[in-house]
């Protein structure tokens, strides 16, 4: 995993979404019943990707939201190299 | 029926996309002629929506006045409303007639000037700080029409406009006000754009309701109606509208934007409005729907009126929406305005929009009701129910009938205890000339079973409501079931407000874009966020509303809610004072220089605190033991300049007298007050002088922000909280004062009783 993206990852979750920072991991489950984002908060991450990486994950699987991990996952094989 | 209950609409104000004035705006709406147009006031190049339904009118044709739009909108509307009522203001006792106002963006527009002109550099002006809380709005109105009746604000987002109504009809049914002017104004602004399209929930095209639903198309208005106790209409020899009957409010405790899939909550305020009218279903001619055209809203709606009403033969449904967009807080009390005048005229509006093709599909969604697709519906018109749904979760449902109708007896009158509280306040200092601030952190929330995946989408402002909401719940020992959730209902007030989230989503939108809003932040942006957010974490879904009223709010939630269990229609209120101090509101109040250490100039604090009043019968049912009596309470205005409070003491005199009156007592049996002195040499001046007036200088007083610092709310429902406390150790007190001041001149007073 490119730390580098996941860290700026989770920097943009903790200011963009008020997670606090000592409680998100890399592999926490961002939509279960701890963290719980919903609808609107996959919006706001979709927003914070295109904006730090110039990705659109617009209709994404769901699958690729699901941690820090596999959001970085999803960056790194959508950068161009 | 007791005539004593009749409450009359006399005038009609009404400004929007559609026109200036009632007439243009009627006409254009019963023809189907579309308000919606191109966006010109807000910067949409990269957005994906470019439609509004904008006033055509600049803010120097509106009135002359400086104020921020919003108010600049109403004036014009309240102007139009109170001529066209033959009101001569001049020889009518102005103490009489109040304004209650809805508004949902409040001085939005002030905001995004303000911090667009210092974000540029060109240096913004401090006079821009008065005009942007919602607060400011009614003092505006009442100060250009010199009305020295009771003021509020009503800030529940789209539902506000349909509660003020609401509310003022109920005030006035109390004997609280002979008149009111009453409704809702919203600007268009920069705030709601950006907000509704980060939520994709902007339609590309004009807004389709009931239709395509695919969006809502924002506009922007005010309507206002002249209510009037019926007496009062036919002592001047008024020409008489229709009446005003029953409303109901609700909320879902379902999700802050999103409605309850299953329209309970809806349906839940409907009921309540039929049956506060004395009415069935099938009494209603017309209902103009709240129909934003958002697929989760239309569907929703859909689903209650045909739970409600299938059987009705002769209903026709339209949403005005289609036409004047959605004018947020004015939404309401525009579709008021079209709703008398669809019974003046007999005369249904539209809902436009539909190709041939959709209305056959129509037809079939809409089964034996009559959804009035594009063309008017000519027929007699007796009773129209006007419907409004809010972010928030808060519902609201008015009715207006060419006839009077037998309305239900309120229930008998008994006592009001207050039975437990809640308090988040500002004990620390972090750095000098900010105030103090509250801790609420992770470990807060969680000692109170709160999780981090429901507290961490709150904004300030929500998080302090929040904690002291749900610890007011649990010091009364309240538990909520599905059996007395509807039972229950709260009422906030507010100064100015969750300031911080709407001045930071401004100024992202203003440094980044309009279609840079946060979806996140958005939804928190709206005053009664945060009685939507305790709502929905405590499963409380009667009564719902936020009033913001300046510092006193934190004791007119108090009368608000004790109205509101009066008219029996809750046994337990939650009432509370809510203000945060961020470095938002540290900056601005350190501009306008009224701030210092407590005694020489404010002290800011922040904080929340929430009265759990209940009835004696629920009360003694569960085996709660009173902390003391609400035994009176009032609120009174006198209207004076938006920043100020000099000049407007005879309300606080009245306001005291007027408490003193509600409890049965003499102001001589006034063992002690606690006080509102906060630093501020002419608030502290005005207040010794008019106790001194009233209780002679013996009095004591205590002071209840000192500690804490001016958590304006906050610190004014701490007041009551503290002089329940001094009743209950001090055997030598009997009844104790708690009133506060406002700045453009309202106050409340409340009378606790030792229980």
């Amino acid at each position: 995993m490119n730390m580098e993206i996941a860290e700026k990852i989770k920097n943009v979750l903790v200011d963009t979404l008020r997670i606090p920072a000592d409680e998100l991991e890399y592999d926490s489950e961002l939509f279960g019943e701890d963290i719980g984002l919903d609808s609107i908060d996959s919006i706001e991450i979709i927003a914070c990707i295109d904006e730090l990486f110039g990705i659109d994950m617009t209709g994404a699987p769901r699958e690729d939201f699901q941690t820090i991990e596999t959001l970085t996952k999803y960056v790194e094989e959508h950068t161009e190299a | 029926m007791a005539e004593g209950k009749r409450v009359v609409v006399t005038g009609l104000g009404l400004i929007c996309g559609l026109g200036n004035d009632v007439d243009s705006c009627w006409n254009a709406a019963v023809n189907g002629v579309t308000g919606i147009d191109t966006v010109r006031s807000v910067d949409t190049e990269r957005c994906y929506a470019h439609k509004g339904a904008e006033v055509k009118l600049t803010n120097e044709e509106l009135a002359d006045e400086n104020c921020d739009r919003s108010s600049l909108l109403c004036i014009r509307a309240a102007g139009e409303a109170i001529a066209d009522a033959g009101l001569d203001l001049g020889s009518e006792d102005c103490s009489r007639i109040g304004v209650i106002l809805g508004s949902c963006v409040g001085g939005a527009s002030s905001i995004d000037k303000y911090y667009t002109d210092e974000l540029k550099g060109s240096g913004s002006d401090p006079a821009d700080i008065y005009k942007m809380p919602a607060a400011a709005i009614a003092n505006n109105v009442a100060r250009h029409f010199m009305l020295n009746g009771e003021t509020a604000n009503i800030v529940n987002a789209c539902a506000a406009g349909t509660m003020s109504i609401a509310y003022a009809c109920d005030l006035i049914r109390s004997g609280k006000a002979d008149v009111f002017v009453a409704g809702g104004t919203d600007s268009f602004s920069s705030l709601a754009f950006s907000g509704f399209h980060a939520l994709h929930a902007l339609d590309a095209d004009s807004c389709s309701p009931f239709n395509r639903s695919t969006g809502i198309t924002l506009g922007e208005g005010s309507g206002v109606l002249i209510v009037e106790s019926y007496e009062h209409a036919q002592r001047r020899g008024a020409r008489i509208y229709c009446d005003v009957l029953g409303s109901g409010v609700s909320s879902d405790a379902h999700h802050i934007t999103a409605p309850r899939p299953d329209g309970l909550g809806q349906m839940s305020a409907i009921r309540r409005a039929v049956e506060n009218s004395g009415l069935s279903f099938d009494d209603i001619d017309y209902i103009n729907a709240h129909g934003t055209g958002t697929a989760k809203n239309d569907e929703a709606e859909f689903l209650s009126l045909h739970t409600l009403f299938d059987g009705n033969d002769h209903l026709s449904v339209s949403s005005t929406k289609s036409m004047t967009g959605h004018c947020l807080g004015a939404a309401g009390s525009i579709e008021a305005v079209l709703s008398v005048k669809s019974i003046c005229e007999n005369a249904v509006p539209p809902t436009i929009g539909y190709s041939d093709g959709e209305i056959a599909k129509l037809s079939e969604k809409a089964g034996g009701l009559d959804f009035v697709p594009n063309k008017k519906r000519e027929k007699e018109v007796s009773r129209v129910m006007s419907n409004s749904f809010a972010f928030g979760g808060n519902n609201a449902s008015i009715i207006f009938s060419q006839t009077p109708s037998e309305l239900p007896e309120k229930p008998e009158k008994q006592p009001v205890y207050l039975t437990g509280v809640g308090k988040v306040l500002s004990e620390t200092a972090e750095e000098p000339d900010s105030g103090k601030r509250a801790a609420v952190g992770s470990a807060e929330f969680k000692a109170h079973g709160i999780k981090m995946a429901f507290f961490r989408k709150l904004d300030r402002f929500s998080q302090l409501q929040l904690l002291s909401g749900v610890k007011a719940l649990e010091n009364a020992g309240v538990t909520v079931t599905d059996d007395n959730a509807g039972d229950i209902g709260i009422i906030i007030g507010t100064a100015d407000g969750p300031i911080k989230e709407i001045a930071d989503f401004q100024i992202n939108a203003i440094k980044n874009g309009t279609e840079k809003g946060s979806a996140f932040a958005f939804p928190n942006t709206v005053y009664n966020a945060a009685g939507g957010y305790l709502s929905i974490f405590s499963n409380i879904r009667g009564y719902n509303a936020t009033i913001a009223n300046s510092i006193q709010a934190g004791l007119q939630s108090v009368c608000y809610a004790m109205e509101v269990i009066r008219n029996g229609e809750a046994s337990v209120m939650l009432a509370a004072g809510t203000d945060e101090n961020t470095d938002i509101e540290s900056t601005l109040y350190r501009r306008l220089g009224v701030t210092g250490d407590g005694e020489n100039g404010i002290e800011l604090g922040e904080g929340s605190v929430t009265l759990v009043l209940e009835t004696a019968e629920s009360a003694k049912a569960r085996g709660a033991k009173p902390m003391a009596e609400i035994a009176g309470c009032a609120t009174a205005h006198s209207a004076v300049e938006t920043d100020r409070i000099d000049g407007s003491q005879d309300a606080l005199k009245k306001a005291i007298l007027d408490a003193c009156s509600d409890a049965g007592v003499t102001p001589d049996m006034i063992g002690a007050a606690v006080g509102f002195a906060d630093g501020n040499p002419v608030v502290d001046k005005l207040e010794r002088e008019t106790y001194a007036e009233l209780f002679g200088a013996e009095l004591p007083v205590f002071d209840a922000k000192k500690q804490y610092g001016e958590a304006r709310a906050a610190t004014a429902a701490l007041q009551a909280a503290y002089a329940a406390e001094l009743l209950s150790e001090r055997d030598d007190l009997e009844y104790v004062l708690a009133a506060s001041f406002g700045l453009g001149g309202s106050y409340s007073a409340v009378i606790l009783k030792k229980a």
